[in-house]
């Protein structure tokens, strides 16, 4: 009985190793990969392939012309700007949310009463639909009577436009986007820092380490995996912001806060300049080439 | 660790001015659904009370664009579900349970892409593949959409639910004689209940918020609720009231959502976010 159980194990073993290299465990992938191919590698290829023609929604005919449309984008001002509004909404979201989460986190850490309280409260911003904040948001932003100016006029200050002032614009896009988003680097580190190990804080505090120095040399090289995954996340999240921008000042005033994706949306569909926005989604594909490849690299950590 | 009064008493400040940050941008758009023009436009801001009633809700919820948005999104936010759960699951019991096969590696690169790279990129094209094949404005090409951009939030999250359950059992199901079949649907999903409420519940709710893509592939008949609501702000004179009654109808369902399941959308944020 026992030496039967035994072989029957041991072949089961074989059998194993046999069936995932020959039937294969890719069948199961079918489904997933038809998703994939459906909706990312078909329509890259046909973003590839009208790159190189000078279509558009409004001609019907189209030409090869080369690399024309990426000349074009290299030449034109507004792919410029709203490289450098992505950048800088990028960077400037990642500087305000990360240090904002993290104290978060490590408060919410102490397990002080109502700590539940607090952390359902302060993830709710997380799971709302991104348009109904950037409604909400444009509702309290507005000059003439939305409830900042209000209050600002209540205490004698001139309310400031927001949304509509070229210097003002791109931060209130930030300052929006953070205040959704904030709450997603809090929770990430906060599961980070409940899952640390006690062995090392217990030596270090045994050896009389401060909380300053409990940070900085204990917890803070611990949780860094974790933190660069968030940061990752954040960073590729911020470049590909669309939907409160759309709401909160679809790229205006003027071109203050048009970034990558919102431009390609108006090559696409405002300027129908289809061949133009099918290149500058292939930039921006290659331009991420280096996230993509940073972010497999998380992933096998 | 130990936190002396002062440092309890100022990290109680600090959280309590978060949360009402947190909160208040939804209190004030609820109590805006609430008011009439004249308090809307008060010059002075109303804070509490004031004339409150349900008139902005009754004529946006009277709206039959209101209704079709609504019954349509339920509609896309089911199907891709089901699609993204179904073939997430599939892909992530391979994944979890054998480290090499053919394809592993470039499906795991393409869901990266997929997950990364700008909605647009994707929009642009998928709009003329889209409106080629005569399936502009239609809700289950919207859905195949939303199910294929969400796939490694499912995927992801389920290898980690199959990962966490010992393969043994499966070892023993296949001694006892079951076929993968068997396994699969008669020993290892009942046994990922949990986790496949907890995904099924997350990207439930990422299809519900999802704007870019019906913004560019439907028009009327496929209008999603994100979509309708957007209209406020693009119409020529803003109806501030029916905006705010517009986001709160479009955030309530998640609002329920959110206390009632909060664990599995906890869970589906942290552990979503990144696995092999």
């Amino acid at each position: 009985m026992t030496t039967k159980v035994a072989k029957s194990g041991k072949g089961l073993g074989i059998g194993k190793l046999r069936s995932s290299v020959l039937q294969g465990h890719s069948i199961y992938l079918i489904p997933a990969w038809l998703l994939l191919v459906a909706v990312a590698l078909v329509p890259l290829l046909y973003s590839l392939a009208g790159s190189f023609t000078n279509a558009s929604l409004l001609n019907t005919q189209s030409d090869f012309v080369g690399f024309d449309n990426y000349l074009q984008l290299f030449r034109d001002s507004r792919f410029v700007d709203s490289l450098l509004n992505t950048l800088l909404i990028s960077a400037l979201s990642i500087l305000v949310q990360m240090p904002i989460g993290f104290g978060l986190a490590v408060l919410l850490n102490r397990q002080l009463r109502g700590t539940a309280f607090f952390r359902t409260s302060l993830i709710m911003p997380i799971l709302l639909t991104p348009v109904a904040v950037g409604l909400m948001w444009r509702l309290m932003m507005n000059v003439d009577n939305g409830v900042i100016a209000g209050t600002l006029r209540m205490f004698g200050l001139a309310p400031i436009d927001w949304l509509g002032d070229r210097a003002v614009a791109l931060w209130s896009i930030v300052f929006v986007d953070s205040w959704q988003n904030t709450p997603f680097v809090m929770l990430l580190i906060l599961a980070g820092l409940q899952n640390l190990p006690d062995g090392p804080i217990e030596a270090a505090r045994v050896d009389g380490a401060g909380t300053f120095r409990l940070y900085r040399h204990i917890i803070l090289p611990i949780l860094s995996p974790v933190a660069l995954v968030v940061l990752m996340i954040r960073v590729v999240e911020s470049i590909k912001l669309f939907d409160i921008i759309y709401i909160l000042t679809s790229g205006g005033p003027g071109t203050a806060t048009q970034n990558i994706s919102l431009l390609d949306f108006r090559f696409g569909f405002t300027f129908m300049q289809t061949s133009l926005a099918a290149a500058l989604g292939i930039l921006i594909a290659i331009g991420m080439m280096p996230i993509f490849r940073l972010w497999k690299r998380a992933n096998q950590e | 660790m130990k936190v002396s009064l002062f440092g309890r008493i100022a990290s109680y400040i600090i959280l309590s001015c978060a949360t009402l940050f947190a909160l208040f941008p939804i209190y004030w758009t609820f109590i805006t659904s609430l008011r009439d023009r004249v308090d809307i436009f008060a010059q002075v801001p109303v804070f509490f009370g004031g004339n409150l009633s349900f008139d902005n809700w009754a004529s946006v919820a009277g709206d039959p664009v209101f209704l079709s948005a609504l019954l349509t999104t339920i509609m896309v936010t089911v199907i891709a579900t089901a699609l993204t759960v179904f073939a997430g699951t599939l892909a992530a019991y391979a994944i979890a349970r054998s480290p090499k096969f053919v394809g592993r590696k470039s499906f795991s690169s393409w869901l990266i892409v997929i997950r990364a790279v700008p909605g647009v990129v994707l929009a642009v094209p998928l709009y003329q593949i889209v409106v080629g094949a005569g399936l502009y404005d239609n809700p289950i090409a919207l859905a195949i959409c939303y199910a294929a951009i969400n796939l490694p939030f499912s995927v992801w999250l389920m290898v980690g639910f199959i990962q966490g359950i010992p393969v043994q059992i499966e070892e023993s199901a296949r001694i006892d004689g079951a076929n993968q079949f068997k396994i699969f649907t008669k020993v290892l999903l009942p046994l990922l209940k949990s986790g496949l409420g907890a995904t099924t519940i997350f990207v439930a709710m990422l299809c519900w918020n999802e704007f870019l893509m019906p913004l560019i592939l439907a028009d009327q008949s496929a209008k999603t609720l994100p979509v309708y609501v957007a209209g406020f702000v693009t119409s020529q004179t803003i109806n501030y009231g029916g905006m705010a009654a517009a986001a709160c109808l479009c955030i309530v369902p998640i609002a329920i959502i959110t206390i009632a399941v909060q664990k599995q959308l906890v869970s589906g944020l942290s552990l979503g976010a990144v696995k092999d």
